[in-house]
This record gives structure tokens, sequence and C-alpha cells, in this order.
């Protein structure tokens, strides 16, 4: 088993080159690109409308600003009483800690229920999937309501605790879905090798799983970094306050909004993340060929 | 990949260190003991942390619970009403059916394509996939409610590009008849997540399968019907069911875009929406949660579904 | 019940023991904490009351938060839900019955002339923070239902601005020559109102009804709120206002009224609402009247209170609570800080004080308010539970009507019918 492991498992290939007419080629660009376009727009416009003069930002239509104002960037990241650099560093500390969180978390669980065999497994399997179809506005208050008796109000801690108690199930069905696309082949043999679960778990399931893992670290930044209603309910304090809350303090809809810094905050705001969804994905590609494995 | 060629030594040295089953307990323990080790963290998040607001959820759909005072006891009034006496209930469960009926199917074939598209080796891979994932990134901001509105009002850039071709559109965003298609097209435009899973899962198909059969001569077209798509049926059935509770639990989307009321006449009144005016406009969070639980079921009931039928179309490896 | 509720949850906490324990630390210095809705400029302004009062009051602790109006009801809920309500409460006109009729306010009588020194206020004024004859919320400013004229739409196309004494038939008028003489791209006279609430009332007032009782009943019938339809009808017919899917992308937000999004020459809001409105807009802005329903007609407006503040049922130290709205809506130094950002203050010695520091916007907003005259009438009661969801009704029903799915006269009985129902569910 070990020989064939080492010869099997090889650095990625590259994609399969594969030759095709120039015509097709041809086609298939002219159609991502046409794509990208209807992609881009909306980061086009935002950056317009960043710095773009307020009054003209809900009545013009054009993409093209009549005067170029880069005021709205120094309004947005100094005009609120915390500066912008202490809710990019809040979310990043959420952030971070979330994807941590539930790489580990979830792929424990996920492991459970993709590989392991024990009394109950489709039971709380179904438990599992059923904490996905609750809406989250009708469990908030009883939630709220035991944090706070935790004290965990005004902390991150009601943010953050829950990934590493593999909350979002969203995750865990995800690496189930993958983990059991992984050859069996490869854990029998190891546990033929005298293997214990943790060991599978660690040095099969885990390095074989690089591309669902990247996948659950990207959704888990991203979709931390675009959330409110959590951080709008347990973070009071506004030294706390994450991105997305800052984004909406400037946006009163019964009073005076600052809808330039709005967009210039907004626009900004999308540069971390951008990063690490370029940083991960890369990690998207690295998936592992499994060579010569007979199925 | 040091790492795990690593791992291949360490697998062949574990099997010095065999332990020895010992007596009942410890096969028992075998048995079933890793499995909740592994569970661990997950069950006492479920006990301490989901399990009881859930609860607690469902007990406050049998009362009248209205955010500030004691909930009293309301037996099953509530359920009935939702039953019986509840235009909006209806008009709410129909625009979401028909959200999820619309928005699901295309969002998936369109993140399928291009995930396909970009797993050939094309050139500039890492920057089409970049661009294509940029409008999931905006997320439910605020930005995406006004960009929107100036791409499907009246004068909007979608309606300037019909002129081109002579047709002169409605107000799409704020027309009863088509408000819905474009939170439709929102949640299509926002692929990005579902073709992520999707290119992550062609990753997985081992390559040599390809080569294999293209010595055999089979066409790219067998092969995608042959080999890619049985192989990443586990992934279909993953977006599939998870894209379908999202879409029946959406809600920013007709938020934002309608700022909340879920209008005109009530064409984008998503259920959560409703269910969220009922509990925080309208303070009646015991109804809202006999919604919620409504919901639930009907998600439930689906989700079974899908499982029954997955075990005809969808291949595992085990 | 809900103390059960509590212990099924805290029995899941309890499995999460290593946790920090519950209660917060007792402190020694009495804590404030004020929650309002508002934009960053409402809050350098209350933040800085807030450090006067403090610095006043040692032994006091002053802490402040703030959310626009959308992000802060759901998180006033919660709080006020999980027995974590902030001390003093900013509370708007339509939530101050909710929140008072199901205990989350302290009644404030008892300090009244102790500590709430509020008798230079507008009786009035007084009275619309009061529910079921108990003082609940203490107003911080008031205004009233206006009109947002854009004066340079309406010079463009050679008609005349409106006046305190303009009709509904010369606003028709109007409304038709301004559209006609297409100055501007897909540019109308007006907006559609029809499903304005602030509208109907006034229209309502004037014709001697209203649009609840005292007692929380409906106060018009379906022949009125069919009239109401079909006079928004005609004007939709004759182009006088904007078409309904125009209408329809209309928010009830500054930022997507009709005259914000530039479709349309006038727009209806209130009178604080005039410095933001003028914020997102290029032409010149003028603040006038709701429309006439006859020449003499009386009485349609009312000075309302902008907002209020109310102490929590659950602070500590109520009277605390009381002597911080007294400083805030009282004190002159705080007034020279708040100016009329909340609305046109009711105390007459602090009106007197700011009247000639006001810049131009603030001073159209304060002579609108005081100069309204006999337009303006009593003040209606408080609206009763579900108003909020009359309001939608009003909304939806207007819209069915302006694309031809209920005529006019179907649009009255249905809305009728169905705000009754909302009423008696409570």
């Amino acid at each position: 088993m070990t020989d064939a492991t080492m010869s099997t498992v090889t650095a990625p290939p590259p994609p399969p080159a594969i030759r095709r007419s120039p015509l097709s080629s041809t086609l298939i660009h002219a159609a991502l690109i046409a794509a990208s376009i209807a992609m881009l727009y909306p980061l086009l416009w935002m950056v317009s409308a960043s710095v773009r003069p307020e009054d003209e930002i809900f009545s013009s239509t054009s993409l093209w600003p009549s005067s170029v104002d880069l005021g709205s960037y120094v309004r947005g990241w100094f005009g609120l009483d915390v500066s912008f650099g202490r809710f990019t560093w809040n979310s990043f500390v959420i952030a971070v800690l979330t994807v941590i969180g539930n790489v580990v978390a979830c792929s424990l669980a996920a492991y459970a229920f993709a590989r392991l065999r024990f009394a109950g497994r489709n039971f709380w399997f179904a438990i599992m999937l059923g904490t996905m179809m609750i809406p989250y506005h009708v469990t908030l208050i009883p939630q709220y309501v035991l944090f706070l008796d935790l004290g965990w109000v005004n902390t991150i801690l009601p943010l953050v605790v829950p990934k590493f108690l593999a909350s979002d199930a969203f995750f865990i069905f995800l690496m189930v879905q993958f983990f059991r696309g992984i050859p069996r082949e490869l854990d029998e043999a190891a546990m033929m090798d005298g293997c214990g679960p943790w060991r599978i778990y660690w040095k099969i399931m885990l390095p074989l799983s690089l591309p669902v893992l990247a996948t659950a670290a990207i959704f888990s930044f991203i979709w931390t970094w675009d959330d409110f209603f959590g951080p709008l309910i347990y973070l009071n304090d506004m030294n706390t306050y994450t991105i997305q809350l800052g984004l909406r303090t400037f946006v009163d809809s019964s009073s005076t909004s600052d809808w330039g810094g709005l967009f210039a905050m907004s626009t900004l705001s999308l540069v971390p993340v951008f990063f690490f969804f370029l940083f991960f994905q890369r990690l998207l590609i690295e998936g592992i060929a499994t060579t010569g494995m007979k199925r | 990949m040091a790492a795990v060629q690593d791992s291949a030594v360490a697998v062949g040295a574990g099997a010095k260190a065999r332990p020895a089953a010992q007596g009942r307990l410890a096969a028992i323990w075998t048995k079933h003991g890793a499995g909740y080790m592994f569970l661990l963290p997950w069950l006492v998040g479920l006990f301490g942390l989901t399990l009881g607001p859930a609860i607690a959820s469902f007990y406050l759909s049998f009362t009248n619970f209205d955010l500030i005072r004691s909930a009293e006891w309301v037996g099953t009034a509530n359920y009935v009403r939702i039953a019986t006496a509840d235009p909006k209930f209806a008009a709410s469960l129909k625009v979401t059916v028909l959200y999820v009926v619309l928005s699901v199917p295309f969002k998936l074939a369109f993140a399928l394509l291009v995930a396909i598209l970009l797993n050939r080796g094309i050139k500039g891979l890492t920057v089409y996939r970049a661009i294509f994932y940029l409008p999931s990134l905006l997320g439910g901001s605020v930005a995406i409610a006004v960009l929107w509105r100036q791409l499907f009002a009246g004068d909007g850039l979608v309606n300037s590009l019909l002129a081109q071709f002579g047709i002169e559109g409605p107000s799409w965003i704020s027309h009863p008849d088509y408000s819905i298609w474009t939170l439709v097209v929102l949640s299509v435009w926002q692929f990005g997540s579902p073709m992520i899973i999707f290119l992550a899962g062609l990753r997985q198909i081992p390559t040599d399968m390809y080569e294999a059969a293209s010595l055999d001569g089979a066409s790219k077209f067998r092969q995608f019907y042959k080999i890619t798509l049985p192989l990443l049926t586990p992934v279909i059935f993953f977006n599939a069911v998870v894209q379908t509770i999202e879409a029946f639990k959406a809600f920013t989307p007709a938020f934002i875009i309608s700022g909340g009321t879920g209008g005109p006449i009530n064409s984008t009144l998503f259920y959560t929406l409703y269910l969220y005016q009922e509990a925080f406009g309208n303070f009646r969070m015991g109804y809202a949660s006999a919604l919620a639980w409504i919901l639930v079921l009907i998600i439930g009931v689906f989700t079974a579904f899908s499982f029954l039928t997955s075990r005809y179309w969808v291949h595992y490896d085990d | 019940m809900w103390m059960t509720r509590r212990r099924v949850l805290a029995g899941g906490a309890a499995l999460l023991s290593y946790s920090m324990l519950a209660s917060s630390a007792l402190s020694q210095e009495a804590r404030l904490r004020v929650l309002w809705w508002g934009s960053q400029a409402r809050a350098d302004r209350t933040n800085k009351v807030n450090q006067l009062f403090q610095s006043e009051n040692p032994g006091v602790s002053m802490n402040g938060e703030f959310l626009g109006w959308s992000d802060y009801w759901p998180r006033l809920a919660t709080q006020v839900a999980g027995r974590n309500a902030p001390d003093i409460i900013q509370m708007d006109y339509r939530y101050i019955v909710e929140y008072a009729r199901r205990g989350a306010l302290a009644p404030l009588d008892e300090y009244l002339g102790s500590v709430l020194k509020v008798e230079d206020f507008d009786k009035v004024q007084i009275e619309g923070g009061s529910v079921d004859g108990k003082l609940y919320g203490v107003s911080l400013g008031a205004n009233s239902a206006a009109m947002m004229v854009n004066t340079v739409a309406f010079e463009e196309a050679g008609v005349d601005l409106p006046t305190p004494a303009t009709t509904w038939d010369d606003m028709a008028r109007i409304g038709t020559e301004i559209t006609k003489a297409g100055k501007r791209k897909g540019f109308y006279g007006i907006a559609d109102g029809s499903g304005v609430e602030p509208l109907l009332e006034n229209w309502l007032r004037q014709r001697g009804k209203a649009l609840f009782t005292a007692d929380g009943k409906i106060a018009y019938d379906a022949k009125d709120a069919a009239d109401w339809f079909a006079m928004w009808a005609a004007m939709r017919e004759a182009q006088a206002c904007v078409p309904p899917d125009i209408q329809a992308l209309d928010q009830y937000t500054v930022e997507t009224s009709p005259l914000s999004l530039g479709k349309a020459a006038a727009s209806y809001a209130h009178s604080n609402q005039f410095v933001a409105y003028q914020g997102v807009n290029k032409d010149k802005l003028k603040l006038n009247n709701f429309p006439l329903i006859g020449k003499d007609a009386k009485g349609g407006h009312y000075r309302k209170p902008s907002m209020f503040f109310s102490v929590s049922a659950q602070t500590k130290d109520p009277e605390l609570g009381a002597k911080y709205v007294n400083f805030f809506v009282k004190d002159p130094k705080a007034a020279e800080i708040l100016g009329v950002e909340r609305g046109v203050p009711e105390s007459a010695a602090v009106r007197e004080q700011l009247a000639p520091t006001l810049d131009e916007l603030g001073r159209a907003m304060l002579d609108y308010v005081s100069g309204l005259g006999a337009l303006a009438g009593a003040l209606p009661p408080p609206p009763p539970s579900g108003a909020g969801e009359a309001e939608f009704a009003l909304r939806t029903v207007a819209e069915q009507v302006a694309f031809g799915q209920l005529d006019a006269k179907q649009g009255g009985e249905t809305l009728v019918n169905e705000v009754s129902q909302i009423l008696s569910r409570g």
C-alpha cells in the first residue's frame, strides 16, 4: 500500500492541455470576456459613485462622473467616530477566527459523517441538516438571551465561538460530499496498516481535500466579511464594529446620509477580501490527482 | 507535496503501533466511540447553543409572544390562523416558490457551465475566476440595492440597451409583474459560490480517467457524459439541496431591494421577509415563529425527498 | 412564561459552564446607555451633549450607541426582549404606543415639575408623548409634514411656485403643465402621493375626518378612501403625477423619492428632513404645506413630535434618566450644540435662544413649522397598535389602484376593510 500511495499521490499536473482549434478557443474567450464585463460593471459603477458629487449619485445613470472628487475617501475613512482602519481590523479578526473554526470543527464532524460507522449517524446527520432550515430571525432572541446570560454580548464571542463548535451546517455537508469522493481504498489500506481514525483524518483526508478546505476557507472569510445582522445584534460599542456595520452607519434613511463615504468605503472594503480570495484560490487549483488508483 | 509523502511514510510506521482490542467496552468504543469523538465539538454546539434557541422558538410558536411582554400560551391558534385566515402567508409562499423554481436551476446551470469552461485549462483561468466571483463578494450590501435600481429602473442601463433594439422596457424593478425577475437575475448573477464548489469538484476527478477514455477514442461529449457528470453528482446534489434551502430562506435580496417592504404589491414579499415584518415590525414573534416552523417543515419535506431520490442518481465512491 | 423560557436556555448554557458567568459586574458609578437612530452628524452633537452631562454630573458615565433607522428597530427590539434595554431610548411617534402599552417604557409623570421642567413646552406636544394618560416620551423637536418643491424645475416650466393657498385642483393643473413643458427627460409634475399616509391624513383632516379615532378604530369610510383614490387616478390620467412604476421606486426614504431621483418636481416628507433632501438634490428646494381641498380649508397639518426620548422601564434609576432628558431639551449649552437637527425645539426659551444662530435651511424649517397658522390643527391621538401595518396596507392598495388591479371604488372598500381588520387584531 505504501508504495502505491507514494507513487500515486504526485504533484498536481497542469490543467489538461487539450488541443483545440483556434476558432473555438477564440469563441470561448469572447464569451468569457463578454461575461466578465457584466461581472465588472458593478465595481466600475461603485468606484464611479464613490468619486462623484453626492447630488448626482441617484439622478445620473451615466458611468462617468461629471467631476472627480476623492474627498469621500477621506471623509469615509475618518468621518465616523471610529476610523475605518479599526472596523477593518475587527472584521479581519472575526473572519480569520471564523475560517479557522469552520475548517477545523466542520471537517472533524464531516469526517465522522462521511467515513465512520456509529450508532445514530443518520439521525445526527438529519438533525445537522435540520439546523440549516430554521430562519435565523426566530432563534435570534432566544440566542441573544443565552449569550447575554453568558456575558458574551458586546464581545466577538457570539460570532466566533459557534464556529469552533461547527454551528455552520453548510460546511459540514459540503465537506461530507467531498470526503465521500475520496477513494475508500486509501483509508482501508491505511487501516490495514494499523492507522486509527485520527491518523486517517489527519494524514489522508485533510491533505487530499485541499480544494474543499480552501473553498470552505474562502466562503467563511467572505461571508463573515459581508455579514451584518450578527454584528448588528451582538456588537453595540462602535469600537467593536465590523466593516459592514460601519458602512451602514453612513446611511440613515430618515435623515442625512453620507452616500459618497458609503461607496468609497464599500470599494475599499472589497480590497482585503479580494486579496484573500486570490490567495486561497491558488489552493483550489492544487487539487490532488489520484492517478493510478483503481476505482 | 512533501507533506503528503510524509503522510504515506507515517501511515506505514503506524502499523507497528496497532492497539489490541480488549473486552466488550473496548469493542463498543472502537465501533462507535471514534465517531462521537469526531462529532464532539458539533454536539457541544448543538446542545449548548443551537438546540436551546430552536426549542424556544418552537415553544414560542404556540404563544402570543410580542417581544416585550411575557409570552402567553395560545395553543395552535397561530397555526390555525396561518392555515385559514392569512392571505399574506399564501402570497409570500407563492412568491418564494416562484423564486426557488426560477433562480435555483438557472443559477446552477450557469455555475456548472462556467466551471466546466474554466476547467478546460484555458489561458487566464485565475483572472476569469476572480472576475466571475466579484459579484458574490458584494453580497447583500447597500451598494447592491442602489446599483440594481440603476440597472433595472425605467431609465436604467438595461432599458438603454433594449432601446438599441427598439424595445421600450418598463421599470422592471418597480413593476409588480417583473420585479421578482430582477431578484432572480441578482441571484443568478451571484453564481460565484456554486461555481467555486463545482470547480473544486471537477479538480477531484482523476485526470487519468480522461486519459484512458481518450485512448479508447471516446469523444469529448461522451467523456463528459460518462465520466465528468457521474463523478460530479455528489457535488451537484450538494449544490442543488443547499441552494434550494437557501432560496427558500432568502431574505437579504428582497429586503435591500424593496427597502423591506416586499413591494410593489407584495410581488417581492419573500416568506422570510413576511416573517421578519411580523416579528419585528408588528411585534408578533409568536406568530412569526409559527411561520418559521411551517417553513422548516416545507424545506424538510423537500430535502427528505431529495435524499430519497438521490440514491438513484448520485454516485458515491463508497 | 418568560422565566421558564429563560430557564430552558440557561440549562443549555450550563453545558458551557467553563465560560464566563452571567451577571455583569455592578459598577460603582451610575451608567446611562442612550440609543438613537440617525446620522454621524446627529451622533456628533448627541455625544457632545452626553459629555457635557457627564462632566456636570460626577459619578455618571454616559454611553451612546446609534444606528441608521432601518437597523435601529431590530436592535432595540432584541435588547428590550433580552432585558438588556438601553436606559434612554429614542422613540418614534409610530412606535411609542407599541412600546409603552407593552410596558417597556417608564412613565415620567412623577418627575414633571421636579426633575423634568417642561413648563414652557407647547402643552399639545407634551400630550403627544402621552399614552393612555401617562407621559412616556419627551418630544425632542416639532416638525410637520411638508411638500419638498424643486424651485428650479418650476421656473424652467414657467409655472408659479406653490403657495400656502394652493389647492389640489391647482396642483393637478400645475403638475400637468410641468409634465407637458417637457423641459427634462422623463420628468413629471409631482410624486404620486396616493399611498403616502401623512398626505392622506392631511386630506382627511381637511374634510373633518382622521386616520384613527382616539380608541384606535378607523376614522374614515370607504367613500372617503374611494374619493382619495379617484382624485389620484384623475391626476395619473392627466399626467400631473408620475406613472405607477416610477412611483413604486419610492421607498419613502430621502434618496428614493421621485424628487431626489429627478423624476418629479415635488414630493412629500417631513419638515425636519429638509436638510437631508437638499443634500441629495442639486436644485434649490423649498418647503411648502400640502395642497388644500378648497379655498378656505383648514387644519390639515399639525405640529408633531418628530421624535422622543423615552426612559426604559428596565433602567435602574428612572429619575436620573428623566434628569438627562431634561438636560437634553432644556439646557442652553446643550441646545446650542443640538441646534434644530432633530426638529424645532419645543421649549420656547430654547427656540428664542437658537433663532438668531440658524443657517438658511434651519431658518426655513423653523419658519415653516411656526408659520403654519390656521393650516395646523389639533394633534391627533397617538396612532394605535397596528398603525404600522395599516400604513403598509394603504401603500399596497394604492399601488393596486395605480397599476390598474382595482378601480378607485374597489380600492376604497379594500383599504377600509383591511385597515379595520388590522386594527381589530391589534
